[in-house]
């Protein structure tokens, strides 16, 4: 099931870009993105209208006023919280669900690299099978894992004076850190909330960047570009909250 | 909002996890087993160990490594026997190290871990130099200490055994180019663009033709003296290991599920292609008074010069690996699933002897 409807079509519809742009496999994991990005534009912008809903909510008057009264009662606070979110249009989960929708696609993006790549007898036999009619298969085998410096197939790093730098990795954690930071709406003094967003803005990215790190580096170039152009897509909406980046200054 | 991000880094826990999942058993579901054997023992390269297996009853007669398994080892090359006595056996795993044993006890005499790229085919002793193509597209030269001599960028990933008439190594690559490599040279002399990857060996025979098939879906014979194509079959399937030689005749099948006998002469059929009951991946096995071959479906042939059935026997699992004999026994490689069983040994009417499952 997983196999039919995720990993096959996103495996043939990453070799047919990685086929008509002339064999660049790095490319090709861009343009890919690029085209998740844009299937999930729409979700994104509601993550950043539920984020923003639930971040002024925080601030409104009704609301402060119910966490006070029903402070002792959580089943009378859920139901009033219920009912507001209700009022406003606000679904509490609307900011979570593209965060989620983009869990399958980095599992199914990383099987995908790893069956393209093929590096092993077994995974190019069934390869071969996997892919649709219209892939000129016995020219596109075997891919070009090659990008830049990087084997798209394996962890990347750079020898700096005999030390390992995974550059890749870094430039996720940059990325991902510029990310949520900007994501990260302007929140009062004492706010739970933007606290916890705050650590979430901090040790998402090193997760993300230990993923870089440990697989396949095609997976980290996913990042990286996925990355940035959630940053274009925040900026040109207008949300971006560039006053985050200026270390020093209370957001 | 609390809830919400407990929520996020649950599934970001549950992310790492799962892809951690896939890369490894990437490694590990993705090789079938390789194969040899001497007068006394199979040696079976099956994922993370080598077993030799005792031809006389088909019990262990060691394992390599004798405790516990490397994660980063993956073994699936045909071990090979060198005549000076050692056992080479190469790893696809992210150590990259070919190594020899001794093949009577299992125990390490040396490893090579230098190379690039990792190791899918096996390497060809040759004298006194072991030649070994690597996933990075080079062969490596090493003594039979195992200490570099040399390495040569040859073109692409490199899968496969190179086959030598003593000047000249002929080696494939999924490029798909085949190489000829002068080894007093040191270097390429020519190659020829075979139209598809190749990520099985070549045969050769005495007058210098080299035979094999590719993902073009096509048998060819290229004369190694003016490197032209002396003929070109087509085949309704993908080749992809050697094609085996016997006399004026080649015997090879292709991943559509069809078994061929090809005139060496001029490239005809010598009769219809045989279908078994699935595609045919390893090499043949020429045995004396027949041909064997194993499918995907699981089932050994054997089958005469005319293409007739003389026998065929269930083996329960996939036959992807070359069959191999030794003495009155025929060793076949199962890769299985839900059957763990990994050698299993048949007379030469097809009657099972005995079969090896390892112990976890």
């Amino acid at each position: 099931m997983w196999d039919t409807y995720i990993i096959i079509p996103m495996s043939n519809v990453l070799l047919w870009i990685y086929e008509i742009i002339g064999h660049n496999f790095g490319i090709a994991i861009i343009l890919f993105t690029i085209l998740i990005r844009a299937i999930t534009w729409p979700l994104t912008a509601q993550q950043l209208k539920g984020t923003q809903g639930m971040q002024e909510l925080q601030k409104d008057k009704e609301w402060l006023g119910i966490q006070k009264k029903y402070k002792n009662d959580k089943e009378k606070l859920a139901s009033e919280q219920m009912r507001i979110y209700k009022e406003r249009g606000i679904n509490p989960f609307g900011s979570c669900l593209p965060t989620f929708i983009q869990f399958p696609i980095i599992i199914g993006l990383y099987q995908s690299i790893i069956r393209s790549l093929a590096a092993t007898p077994l995974s190019l036999l069934n390869l071969s099978r996997s892919l649709y009619s219209f892939l000129d298969v016995s020219q596109i085998i075997p891919l070009n894992s090659r990008f830049l410096w990087m084997d798209l197939g394996r962890p990347e790093s750079i020898n700096v004076f005999g030390f390992a730098l995974p550059t890749l990795a870094i430039i996720v954690v940059i990325t991902s850190y510029i990310q949520s930071k900007l994501m990260t709406p302007p929140s009062n003094p004492g706010d739970q909330g933007a606290a916890m967003g705050n650590m979430m803005a901090i040790y998402m990215p090193f997760l993300m960047g230990y993923f870089a790190m440990t697989f396949a580096s095609g997976l980290a170039l996913y990042f990286i570009v996925s990355n940035l152009l959630g940053i274009a897509q925040y900026a040109m909406m207008g949300k971006a909250n560039w006053s985050n980046l200026i270390p020093g200054k209370k957001s | 909002m609390k809830l919400k991000k407990i929520f996020i880094l649950s599934a970001a826990v549950m992310l790492f996890v799962l892809l951690s999942g896939c890369s490894a058993s990437a490694m590990r579901s993705n090789s079938w087993s390789g194969l040899s054997a001497d007068a006394e023992k199979a040696y079976l390269a099956k994922g993370t160990f080598v077993y030799a297996i005792s031809l006389s009853n088909g019990s262990m007669a060691w394992r390599y490594p004798a405790e516990k398994a490397d994660s980063k080892e993956a073994y699936f090359a045909n071990p090979v026997l060198s005549e000076d006595g050692q056992l080479i056996i190469a790893s696809a795993g992210s150590n990259h190290s070919l190594s020899s044993l001794n093949p009577a006890t299992g125990n390490l005499n040396w490893t090579f871990s230098d190379a690039e790229g990792v190791w899918i085919a096996s390497p060809l002793v040759l004298g006194d130099t072991l030649y070994a193509p690597n996933t990075d597209g080079k062969l490596y030269a090493l003594d039979l200490n195992g200490s570099f001599l040399w390495a040569k960028h040859i073109g692409g990933a490199l899968w496969a055994q190179p086959v030598s008439d003593g000047d000249f190594l002929y080696i494939t690559s999924l490029d798909h180019h085949v190489y000829a490599f002068d080894l007093q040279k040191k270097e390429v002399t020519w190659n020829v663009d075979l139209g598809g990857a190749i990520p099985g060996a070549l045969a050769l025979d005495a007058e210098g033709k080299l035979y094999l098939g590719s993902f073009a879906s096509a048998i060819v014979s290229i004369d190694s003296q003016s490197q032209n194509l002396a003929w070109e079959t087509p085949t309704k399937g993908w080749i992809w290991d050697a094609p085996v030689l016997d006399a004026d005749t080649l015997y090879v099948g292709d991943l559509d599920g069809y078994f061929h006998s090809i005139n060496t002469a001029d490239g005809s059929e010598n009769w219809d292609a045989f279908q078994p009951d699935g595609p045919v991946t390893g090499s043949p096995l020429v045995s004396k008074d027949f041909v064997v071959l194993g499918t995907e479906s699981g089932t050994a042939y054997a089958i005469d010069n005319d293409g007739k059935i003389v026998w065929q026997q269930n083996v329960g699992e996939r036959l992807y690996t070359n069959p191999v004999q030794s003495g009155e026994l025929l060793l076949f490689a199962p890769t299985g699933i839900k059957i763990k069983i990994a050698l299993v040994a048949l007379d030469i009417e097809g009657r099972q002897v005995w079969q090896f499952t390892p112990e976890n």
